[in-house]
């Protein structure tokens, strides 16, 4: 295959903060998104995800200026995701400069979004994504808010409506993996990634470059989403401590920790090595 | 018959009939003990202004090092209590002092009513990560009739847990020796109580009654228990049973050295949000699978079935529930803003705790109907209004 | 020779013009986002942009005049330039979602891909590398075959593919699930690509200077 794996950075942010939490829990800041964001443009990223973590808890919308500021910049794919509930909303986020969407918690609520909004803006603008968390019983389900509300919905079975609706891509984000540092969950991704015909990224989990090559190694995934990975590796040596005045808890920036089970690599650290595996990945020369 | 609930609990009748909200933080004046400055703002955050500003902290580390050095023991005997749940606070706190300060700490747990499975998976996950622990669990037969005793005339029947969790560890320390007795934060500043004890590194248990057991000492409350209420007997309990849910007398634990609650939060600046990550990293910590119940967050608070009513009820009697709380605090550290959390808050305060409203009747073992019946003899007239026959709180926040 | 610093980027309510405006704006170019004849007749260059179904599009670049605006603009010689959905629009038909008419300019049409074959995950999306074949055409002084390098990867994402009629109008090649398709034509005046080169980094913005400049 000729097409090279996407390697998208996560960013999470909440107000003007870039945020890091486990399992889609905590508000830990670590800086400011520009600065990552310029940072990962200039190391190759293939895409960049911009994830708005608190727009659906608190019912608003928020990333236009940063989008706008990114899309000068950086010249790469931009997704844009969190609290996205209109087919205006999806209309104003592409104004600002975002090339694609992602819905959750607004398609689980009303699935026809989706297929509205692929009519209207094209598949490919539409990303469908998928917070699963794994039940008692073995199965998963699908959560909206950030991982915080059940919708009963099991994740296979949804990832197959969404594909119907008419989504372009789904981004699966393993809940119970996220921020942990311990890999991904290779049985959910492989069970998805049968289950659909549609472009699969993964995410959740990557505390080491070998996770992200073991993934490549299961199955011909096509993009995978890192976030703790990479943050942490960009603020070992760009630890900005001031701007936060008006909100943002930086205790941790101030502590100059790395977390134990994070085994941080660069973009272009992590793309030679996967080369060095012969995986197919696209190096900015 | 219907429901007439008696006056013992004394915490009630101290609040201020008019509602002041703070102007920085999202708590109200109702909370007993919380002084708000004639700025319009509260203890809590008054606090959270020193912790940030006036604290030398390295100083207090300092403190805490020389504390330790005069605990500490190499005898293979423990040398300090920890409180334990297994969650983000209490792990943190042993972990902390056996891997950082090279302790010898002995975790002790007093068991939650019932546990739930995320509870009881980071219980012994915490344990896992290093630690012998003694879990105690009360007589059950009692246990639940002092609990529906205290649901009835203090309005929490979560206070048998607060009764245990304050005296089960200084029972434990005069029983084994152990001088030093440490918790995670000092509830009173943390949470804007009383700034009497706000900047102090330990509590006395003379304290005890006024500040966690609504004024109310533990043999009153038994007493009025078996005078008023035809479901609790003597044949319930053996003196034995009681043993727990009192602290030593302060004579005894002068004697024995122990001072009181050591808090670990007077020695380093406390943050609820980087013990989870601490504990998530070091102890196994996973939080709830879902979202809890009355709040936004899942990792707060997690190993009880019945503690949804605690802060239930607490919302009844105060206008104070379980978002407020947390939301309130987030706010002080500066992780949300203001409007952030009044924005949780109208979403999520006085959420209904319905996934185990089940199991919490069958454990105090009454009806529904009956349920209502005394959480509506707990609703502060001044705070409460029927408004086309649905209650409302008079007074939210803005 | 006249340097081109205006560039009309041709609005039919449809697209996501704002990476191509923050691309050639980054350039040095003035850009103009217009369906107006004038407007676009006067520009140094145009560009074609979309993002979305081939059907909706005519519709709407039907209703706007847009088609014979295209079609004067490129007699008269200057650069111009069709991405992604713009570039497929050129052709004669599409089979995408109901069999449409296309602008006719460049000979060919527009397949499915899913059609092709059963185990075709669509869209293509994600960063392929493309294979040039030799030259066609010269404009004046541009030499096209420096715009791009051979095995060059761009951003790519889209779900139906150009065959074009006329062989000599493919200037670049893309293999996608065993398919090898034509990721970008050149006649004449005008420069067409499957992928998006405002999206496609440093070497994307490169192409785009190159079009529009000496």
């Amino acid at each position: 295959m000729s097409l090279a794996i996407r390697i998208i950075p996560r960013l999470d942010i909440k107000g003007p903060n870039l945020v890091k939490g486990i399992n889609l829990e905590g508000l830990r800041v670590l800086g400011k998104p520009e600065a990552f964001a310029k940072f990962y443009y200039k190391q190759g990223a293939d895409e960049l995800f911009y994830q708005d973590i608190v727009a659906s808890l608190f019912g608003r919308n928020s990333l236009h200026d940063i989008i706008s500021r990114t899309a000068k910049e950086i010249f790469i794919p931009l997704t844009v995701g969190g609290g996205i509930r209109s087919i205006d909303d999806i209309s104003n986020i592409l104004k600002a400069g975002a090339d694609k969407v992602s819905i959750n918690t607004a398609a689980i609520e009303n699935p026809d979004l989706i297929r509205s909004a692929a009519r209207i803006f094209g598949s490919s603008t539409i990303v469908a994504s998928i917070e699963a968390i794994k039940q008692s019983d073995g199965s998963y389900k699908a959560f909206t808010d950030n991982g915080r509300n059940s919708s009963n919905k099991e994740v296979i079975d949804w990832a197959k409506e969404l594909e119907q609706l008419g989504a372009g891509e789904i981004s699966l984000t393993c809940v119970d993996h996220e921020g942990s540092g311990n890999g991904f969950d290779l049985k959910l991704a492989k069970e998805l990634y049968n289950a659909v015909s549609i472009p699969l990224v993964i995410h959740g989990g990557a505390g080491d470059k070998q996770h992200v090559l073991d993934v490549t190694r299961e199955l011909p995934i096509s993009g995978i989403a890192i976030a703790s990975l990479f943050h942490y590796d960009f603020i070992l040596n760009n630890r900005q401590l001031d701007g936060f005045e008006d909100e943002g808890n930086i205790e941790f920036l101030k502590s100059n920790k790395v977390p134990s089970s994070i085994k941080s690599v660069s973009i272009k650290k992590l793309k030679l090595f996967l080369a060095g595996n012969n995986v197919n990945c696209r190096i900015d020369a | 018959m219907p429901f007439k609930r008696q006056n013992i609990e004394k915490q009630i009748q101290l609040i201020p009939k008019e509602v002041l909200w703070c102007k920085r933080c999202v708590v109200s004046n109702q909370r007993p003990r919380i002084i708000f400055d004639d700025e319009g703002i509260c203890s809590g955050c008054r606090n959270t202004e020193y912790k940030n500003n006036d604290v030398d902290w390295e100083k207090r580390e300092e403190e805490l090092v020389k504390l330790l050095d005069q605990h500490r023991r190499s005898d293979g005997h423990w040398d300090v209590v920890v409180p334990s749940s297994g969650g983000k606070d209490s792990g943190y706190v042993a972990h902390q002092l056996r891997y950082k300060y090279g302790m010898n700490p002995l975790t002790v747990t007093w068991s939650p009513l019932e546990y739930t499975d995320i509870g009881f998976q980071n219980f012994q996950a915490c344990i896992d990560a290093g630690f012998t622990n003694l879990l105690c669990t009360p007589n059950g037969r009692f246990q639940k009739k002092l609990a529906r005793l205290c649901f009835e005339e203090l309005g929490d029947a979560f206070h048998v847990f607060v009764l245990g969790q304050s005296s089960y560890p200084f029972q434990m320390a005069k029983k084994l020796g152990i001088k030093l007795v440490f918790y995670g934060e000092n509830g009173e500043a943390e949470y804007a109580g009383d700034p009497e004890y706000a900047d102090k590194p330990f509590k006395p248990s003379t304290e005890f009654v006024k500040q966690h057991f609504k004024g109310v000492p533990f043999k009153e409350l038994l007493d009025f228990g078996l005078k008023n209420k035809d479901y609790l007997s003597k044949d319930d309990f053996a003196e034995s049973d009681l043993v727990f849910y009192e602290p030593p007398p302060i004579e005894e634990l002068n004697e024995a050295g122990i001072l009181g609650m050591h808090f670990y939060s007077y020695y380093h600046k406390w943050s609820p949000q980087e013990n989870y990550y601490y504990c998530a990293e070091h102890t196994g910590l996973k939080p709830n699978p879902e979202r809890t119940e009355g709040t936004y967050s899942k990792y707060s608070s997690l190993d009880d079935k019945m503690d949804g009513f605690h802060y239930y009820l607490r919302y009844i009697k105060f206008g104070l529930g379980r978002c407020l709380e947390e939301a309130a605090h987030e706010v002080r550290d500066g992780h949300i803003t203001r409007e952030e959390g009044v924005a949780l808050m109208q979403r999520y305060e006085g959420e209904f705790p319905q996934k185990y409203f089940r199991d919490f009747l069958e454990y105090l073992n009454i009806t529904e109907e009956y349920f209502w019946e005394v959480v509506d003899t707990w609703r502060a007239p001044h705070l409460w209004k029927k408004v086309e026959g649905n209650w409302q709180l008079r007074h939210p926040i803005e | 020779m006249r340097k081109p610093y205006k560039i009309a980027v041709l609005d039919y309510k449809m697209s996501n013009m704002f990476s191509i405006r923050n691309a050639l704006e980054g350039l040095g170019f003035e850009v103009e986002i217009t369906s107006d004849y004038q407007k676009i007749i006067s520009c140094d260059g145009a560009i074609l942009p979309g993002v979305g179904a081939f059907p909706e599009a005519m519709k709407n670049i039907k209703e706007l005049g847009l088609d014979s605006i295209i079609k004067d603009f490129i007699l008269t010689g200057k650069p111009f330039v069709g991405i992604c959905l713009g570039f497929q629009l050129l052709f004669d038909r599409s089979d995408e979602i109901e069999d449409t008419l296309g602008l006719g300019i460049i000979p060919g049409e527009v397949l499915d891909f899913s059609k092709l074959g059963e185990n075709i995950r669509v869209p293509h999306v994600g960063w392929n590398h493309i294979e040039k074949r030799s030259i066609i055409s010269k404009l004046k002084d541009i030499n096209y075959q420096d715009i791009i390098n051979d095995k060059e990867s761009f951003y790519f994402v889209h779900s139906n593919f150009v065959k074009p009629f006329n062989d000599n109008h493919i200037f670049t090649e893309t293999k996608y699930a065993g398919i090898k398709f034509c990721s970008s034509i050149i006649k004449e005046n005008i420069f067409a690509c499957q992928f998006h080169p405002e999206k496609s980094g440093q070497k994307g913005i490169k192409v785009l200077s190159k079009i529009f400049n000496k």
